[in-house]
């Protein structure tokens, strides 16, 4: 009943059964909230995190599936909000409620590692995450400024 | 002890240059999720500015920031009125001031109704912006006295820059921070001297949003995120019908003895368990097997209120609304010759992407409350009243809100909260899960409409008769809106966009009929202009195709009586190319109306055109232009935002949205069914801010309802294909965007 991975870096461990989605770990057990809670089903992206520098929508995934793994999470894409994908979003004022955004930016983060030049149609298939605030068309804008710049 | 967690954080660099204070702009910022924190010192100068000895300047901003840019906006009134330095700011939401609170709706004054310090309506701005400039210059004004004190100067001599009280013949000066102590006793100046216009510094200026820095790490604190000492957290099961009980339990001592569950709490038509974390309450509240009982709202489904439509629809009950001219006379006389189109929107749901949940301490002193909440003036007084406490008991630490659009109005989650915290007595987060959010939403309401006209021999209308039908909004949670008549009463949001429509129509008359449902309203982004302005738009964009004459043109001859239509209307035309032709897979379509504030607060001219492009797999829209006259921009970065986030939002709405109703419940339950726009999905927005002298005018709601009328047009050009019923049908928009 006890889970050892890695969360930005640190290594932790989780006391319990193995079978509770890694959000709510992340969330209610080490304190993490930026990962957001938005649909429970892996439809919305809100708690996109990476896993061993993949995707993951964490609302599904269960603890045990990341032992042993890194773990990311907003919290742990740059210590001063300087991560290119971070910087594009504040330069272009990008989140309105801003609830989406953190799954958004870890997506995106992930996706330019594998698209460093994207075009839309690459956006379009690559980026699923949705905002109700409907703010894609600054997250487009945002993801070709970043594609510019180094990812770290 | 902070309850919440405050944020500091700092941005530097990475802003455009040509914002107002320069490159080397910093923001130190933090956004107390409390209206009270026990940091430095400071002393209040108004009801608004704090002023910290160290210069800090800490403005209160009164409306919630659910992602429209309240906290941006609004402090950047009073800063530019104050002669702030924007980088010494820090943004602080602020209640319990008659300050705050604004009058809603006209009659709202008349029935008696006090004024609510509440965000929605498009209002914030509006209502807000003269009060915070005198803030601001009264502020300014007993700094500017307490330095002539200190030096025992006329204020002739004394002049303000960025901060600082400056003596304009010595060049001496003194920051705000030091006189803060001596300004904060003096009396304020009831009328003081604004800035002229020409001398603002940062209205008008597209100031970066304060809260991006925190939105974009994760530091931001919404309801969902709330922590606080010795909390526990509750799932709950809510009567699947609306009318509907909660009947047998039958594992509830099992449940009870579930790792983590400290409590089963009942309500009457929900079941809630208490945990130590949400995933114990939630595994917990999934085990425990409730029944519930159906109630008399059993048998509500989608079919029989299509039913009551129509009949309605084809029945005689209105409730005239207005009656220009002899338009029924015209009809009656011209029966062979009347165009008809009856078209129709579905009730839909509000869908935030932060499924509803509040945090509340119910203890002998207070009600503590914290969450994402849009109005503090209801959340305060259905808190109170459920508990049989004074409103001023309860002590409201507002969050940011991860998106709204209405629904947090409503503090229902709020008070099933603090009934479940009442039985445990220590401080319970209730979360609902997606499904619970959606089947439990307050929704926006369905509306019908026929529409029957007769044209001139040029083809525009002569005479026009519309009947509106569907559960009436106000009815049924604002009685007291209700337009009385001697027929009956009439529900202004349902006939929104019809009988206050700007176009020259001679003979026109417009009824309306309420269908009372039982499922839960409220207001809704736009509210009933959504459905008002598709039909009279698809109706004009019909009657304009029937005409053969050109969509703009068409609009332009009806407008030609109102320069500040046709200002917006030809500014999208042009900034679209509209003369020009398209490819030939490309199509146009146009849309006009004038968004009128509740109450008659303010008018926004709002005209959009909306590119097709015709692929194998059928429509994408490609493009949307739109020109809006607001009045005075405060920050033109905030209101591109609101018109490119709108039109998202309106697509969903048209192409996607859908609550429907079998055996008394809703049947969809998250995004597989309920799905929103995708960022494939998503069109290029071309943003036109007209100019104008006017004040500010409403900004948020505006840009919604042209949306779905301006794709049928585009449409019914295309193919001839006439839209009626949205969401517009999935097959026909399975084009991807090239």
């Amino acid at each position: 009943m006890s889970v050892p991975f890695f969360v930005n870096g640190e290594s932790r461990e989780f006391d319990g059964p193995d079978d509770v989605p890694l959000l709510w770990v992340i969330r209610e057990h080490f304190g993490l909230t930026g990962t957001k809670f938005g649909c429970g089903i892996a439809a919305c992206g809100a708690c996109t995190v990476h896993v061993d520098g993949q995707q993951a929508r964490s609302c599904v995934l269960p603890v045990g599936a990341v032992r042993g793994k890194q773990v990311t999470t907003i919290e742990g894409l740059s210590k001063a909000l300087d991560h290119p994908v971070q910087r594009a979003w504040i330069a272009l004022d990008v989140p309105q409620c801003g609830y989406c955004q953190p799954g958004m930016i870890m997506a995106v983060a992930q996706f330019l590692r594998e698209h460093p030049a994207p075009t839309d149609d690459d956006i379009d298939a690559g980026v699923t995450n949705l905002c109700r605030c409907a703010t894609y068309a600054r997250i487009r804008a945002a993801i070709h400024a970043a594609a510019g710049r180094k990812i770290g | 002890m902070a309850p919440a967690r405050d944020e500091g954080i700092s941005r530097r660099g990475f802003l455009r240059g040509s914002i107002v204070a320069g490159a080397s702009l910093t923001v130190p910022l933090f956004v107390t999720a409390c209206a009270r924190d026990g940091g430095a010192a400071e002393y209040a100068i108004t009801d608004w500015i704090s002023i910290q000895p160290s210069g800090t300047i800490v403005l209160g901003v009164s409306q919630p920031e659910l992602g429209q840019g309240s906290y941006t906006a609004l402090p950047q009134i009073l800063a530019d009125e104050l002669d702030a330095d924007w980088k010494n700011v820090v943004v602080r939401f602020v209640s319990g001031k008659d300050a705050y609170r604004i009058a809603f709706h006209a009659s709202g004054l008349h029935d008696g109704t006090p004024p609510i310090q509440t965000e929605g309506a498009s209002m914030s701005t509006t209502k807000l912006t003269h009060r915070l400039r005198v803030a601001g210059a009264q502020a300014r004004d007993a700094l500017i006295r307490a330095a002539c004190l200190r030096w025992g100067h006329a204020e002739a001599d004394c002049s303000t820059h960025l901060g600082f009280v400056v003596d304009t013949k010595s060049g001496k000066r003194l920051s705000y921070g030091e006189l803060a102590g001596s300004a904060a006793k003096l009396p304020l100046d009831p009328y003081p001297t604004l800035k002229p216009p020409a001398q603002f510094r940062m209205i008008g200026e597209s100031v970066h949003r304060v809260d991006a820095p925190a939105k974009c790490n994760g530091s931001a604190v919404f309801g969902i995120d709330v922590v606080v000492p010795d909390m526990l957290n509750a799932a709950i099961r809510i009567a699947p019908t609306f009318t509907g009980a909660v009947g047998r339990v039958h594992n509830e001592e099992a449940v009870a003895r579930m790792a983590g569950v400290h409590r089963v709490v009942k309500l009457p038509n929900a079941v809630a368990v208490v945990a130590d974390k949400f995933w114990q309450a939630k595994r917990a509240v999934d085990a425990l097997g409730v029944e519930f009982v159906a109630g008399p709202g059993g048998d509500l489904s989608t079919a029989k209120i299509d039913a009551l439509v129509q009949r309605a629809l084809d029945g005689d009950a209105g409730v005239m609304v207005m009656n220009q001219g002899d338009a029924r006379d015209i009809l009656a006389q011209r029966a062979r010759s009347v165009i008809e189109r009856r078209f129709q929107v579905p009730h839909i749901a509000h869908a935030p992407m932060e499924p509803v949940n509040a945090t509340v301490h119910v203890r002998d002193d207070a009600v503590e409350v914290w969450g994402p909440i849009q109005s503090v003036t209801a959340c305060e007084t259905e808190v109170a009243r459920a508990l049989g406490r004074r409103a001023d008991e309860v002590r409201l630490h507002v969050t940011y809100l991860g998106g709204s659009f209405g629904r947090k109005i409503v503090p229902d989650f709020v008070v099933q909260a603090a009934l479940v915290a009442k039985e445990v007595g220590r401080p319970v987060k209730l979360l609902r899960t997606r499904e619970e959010d959606m089947q439990h939403d307050v929704y926006r309401t369905n509306a019908a409409c026929r529409l029957r006209a007769v044209v001139d021999e040029r083809g525009y209308p002569l005479a026009v008769h519309a009947r509106v039908c569907g559960q009436s909004l106000f009815a049924a949670v604002r009685p007291s809106w209700l337009t009385r008549t001697s027929e009956g009463a009439w529900d202004e949001s349902m006939v929104d966009g019809l009988y206050n429509q700007e176009y020259r129509v001679p003979n026109f008359f417009v009824e309306a009929i309420d269908i009372p449902l039982p499922v839960p309203l409220y207001f809704m982004r736009s509210v009933g202009s959504t459905a008002g302005v598709f039909f009279w738009e698809s109706f004009i964009a019909d009657l304009a195709y029937r005409a053969k004459i050109d969509q703009y043109r068409y609009r332009r001859e009806l407008l030609a009586h109102d320069p500040a239509a046709m200002k917006v209307l030809d500014a999208a035309a042009a900034a679209a190319q509209w003369g020009r032709p398209t490819p030939p897979n490309v199509t146009r379509g146009i849309a006009y109306n004038c968004y009128v504030g509740r109450g008659g607060a303010f008018r926004t001219h709002v005209a959009e055109v909306v590119e097709l492009e015709r692929t194998p797999a059928g429509f994408a829209v490609r493009k949307v232009v739109c020109a809006v006259d607001a009045g005075l921009v405060i920050n033109p970065n905030l209101v591109k935002a609101q018109i490119e986030g709108g039109i998202g939002f309106a697509l969903t709405n048209t192409l996607k949205s859908r609550i429907t109703f079998s055996n008394g419940r809703v049947d969809q339950a998250n995004f597989p069914d309920y799905p929103l726009l995708a960022m494939s999905e998503m069109p290029q927005i071309v943003s036109v801010l007209v100019d104008s002298d006017r004040p500010p005018q409403g900004v948020g709601e505006v840009v919604l309802a042209p949306v779905a009328p301006a794709v049928a047009g585009a449409v019914l050009q295309s193919t001839a294909t006439r839209l009626d019923r949205m969401p517009f049908p999935a097959e026909l928009f399975a084009g991807v965007r090239l």
